[in-house]
């Protein structure tokens, strides 16, 4: 009876433990996500980063603290679609710097009105060399924004390459912004319409 | 009230439009049935789509399926251009490419709209943006949401006749309750104790999805004075919407046509005033070319929204 005993009660421990686990011990990629956020929050919320003078720093303080799970090399590559493989190696590394400098001028400067938003995690999907987390905003009105974040595995692990915000994807949306420009125009003028912008 | 005599025209030129919506809708469900296996838009061509990873969001459990093509364009276009052998799966390799790259609309009407863009831009930042910044500065944030619920809560019918044709009955029956307790518990519906307290959420579900489940295809892309990016397919689903809106019948019956505009132009700007704005400039600034920033952002999130 004892033994019987002994045995069920390790057969459930094992199961909870089994049900528990993936609960407690987050994937990788989500887990890599959240750090980063929870990093930017951080900073968003330290005191002695608050304030109108200090914009800059701050800004300086979450792009060091952010940017290096974004494969911005790969999101410009995925951007300019069917014309990236006709570039020459320095007008590829011309245009990442370009597209990087975009994606910090437009979205650093959101955070700015940060007002105590949160993001959880809805789900997460992995194999071996790509993975989706799906997050939420909640922002303090309560409206839920979703924000899926797609990484693929890299040598210096798992990287942001694209980011999908209520079903937008961002790579996709420059893509057709790019795609629509070189339709009519060279490249050449297209990188000429993004420095434009820069400035 | 006394019914004039023209009103009885208009009231059933309405009924008309119901009943050719509703033709349409089946007409085009038939035909679809019958011919192509094309659904939503052309298959889009272009030979960079092999390198997104696709993510199949269709199965309601919430499984991923990451369909990543590693091989060379030529091996996957070959695949594209055989001829539609309709077989199981030729269509779900169609539906996963229609995903990873949204079919840009056709627009045929560029010029057009871009001119219509530009005028709704403008009168976005000289017209409505310094109008609800001040609304803003007027009345605090707590009362914008409560107008918004009560808004949200009487256009109920919007949502839940469009669970039904939808044939989803669950959000429906969910839409109902929400509709219940936020009428009374909630006051007339300004605060919203069914999603705080009993966790239901709203279902935002339009005419618009409602044709596109009915396999209507997206049409042309359409660029409306003050109303913003549409398809013609979206453009039918708001008028559908506003027909099933009581709101439009309130005004209809009890308002002159300046007190029912203002009435809607009130709950947009209102609406605007809570975080349309920014959804719209962290659009169109960060963007290289806005018109087709905006336009790209619009058909993505249609097809999120469809999917749902």
């Amino acid at each position: 009876m004892n033994y019987r005993k002994i045995t069920s009660a390790l057969g459930i421990g094992i199961l909870t433990l089994a049900v528990i686990s993936p609960l407690l011990w987050a994937g990788e990629p989500g887990k890599l996500l959240m750090e980063t956020i929870d990093k930017g929050f951080a900073i968003l919320k330290d005191p002695s980063l608050k304030g109108e003078e200090k914009v800059q720093e701050r800004r300086q303080m979450l792009w060091k603290g952010i940017s290096p799970i974004f494969n911005f090399d790969e999101m410009s590559k995925r951007a300019l679609g069917q014309h990236w493989k006709n570039r020459t190696p320095e007008e590829k590394k011309e245009f990442v710097e370009l597209f990087t400098t975009i994606m910090k001028d437009a979205y650093i400067g959101k955070t700015d009105t940060y007002s105590g938003e949160k993001v959880v995690i809805v789900s997460e999907m992995q194999d071996k060399k790509y993975a989706t987390v799906q997050t939420k905003i909640i922002t303090n009105k309560g409206t839920e924004i979703s924000v899926n974040y797609n990484m693929s595995n890299n040598p210096g692990g798992w990287k942001i390459y694209d980011v999908i915000i209520e079903g937008v994807s961002l790579v996709n949306n420059y893509r057709s912004q790019f795609n629509n420009i070189l339709i009519k125009s060279s490249y050449k003028e297209l990188v000429q319409k993004i420095k434009e912008k820069k400035s | 009230m006394g019914i004039k005599k023209g009103e009885k025209h208009v009231r059933s030129s309405v009924l008309l439009m119901f009943v050719f919506v509703f033709t349409i809708c089946v007409c085009k469900a038939s035909v679809q049935a019958e011919s192509s296996p094309a659904s939503e838009g052309q298959p889009a061509e272009t030979p960079q789509e092999e390198k997104t990873p696709v993510i199949n969001k269709a199965n309601e459990d919430g499984e991923l399926k990451h369909t990543v093509s590693t091989g060379q364009s030529d091996n996957t276009r070959e695949e594209d251009t055989t001829p539609a052998d309709t077989t199981q799966e030729d269509e779900e390799l169609q539906n996963d490419d229609v995903e990873s790259e949204p079919p840009l609309v056709k627009d045929p009407l560029q010029p057009y709209n871009r001119a219509i863009f530009t005028f709704n831009d403008k009168a976005y930042h000289y017209f409505i943006k310094p109008i609800y910044t001040g609304y803003n500065s007027m009345i605090p944030e707590k009362a914008r949401v409560s107008v918004r619920n009560f808004f949200t809560n009487i256009k109920m019918p919007v949502r839940f006749f469009n669970c039904i044709f939808q044939g989803n009955m669950k959000d429906a029956g969910t839409e109902l309750a929400r509709f219940a307790i936020n009428s009374t518990v909630g006051i007339a519906g300004f605060f919203d104790p069914a999603k705080s307290k009993f966790h239901l959420e709203k279902h935002e579900r339009d005419f618009g999805q409602t044709l596109a489940k009915h396999k209507m295809n997206s049409g042309i892309y359409i660029v409306w004075p003050f109303l913003g990016p549409s398809t013609v397919r979206d453009t039918v689903g708001l008028a559908g919407d506003a027909a099933l809106n009581p709101l439009s019948w309130i005004s209809y019956f009890f308002l002159t046509p300046i007190e029912g505009f203002g009435n809607y132009a009130y709950d947009t700007v209102n609406d605007v005033s809570i975080d349309k704005g920014q959804t719209y400039e962290s659009i169109t600034k960060p963007a290289i070319d806005p018109y087709i920033a905006l336009q790209d952002a619009y058909v993505q999130n249609r097809i999120k929204k469809i999917k749902e």
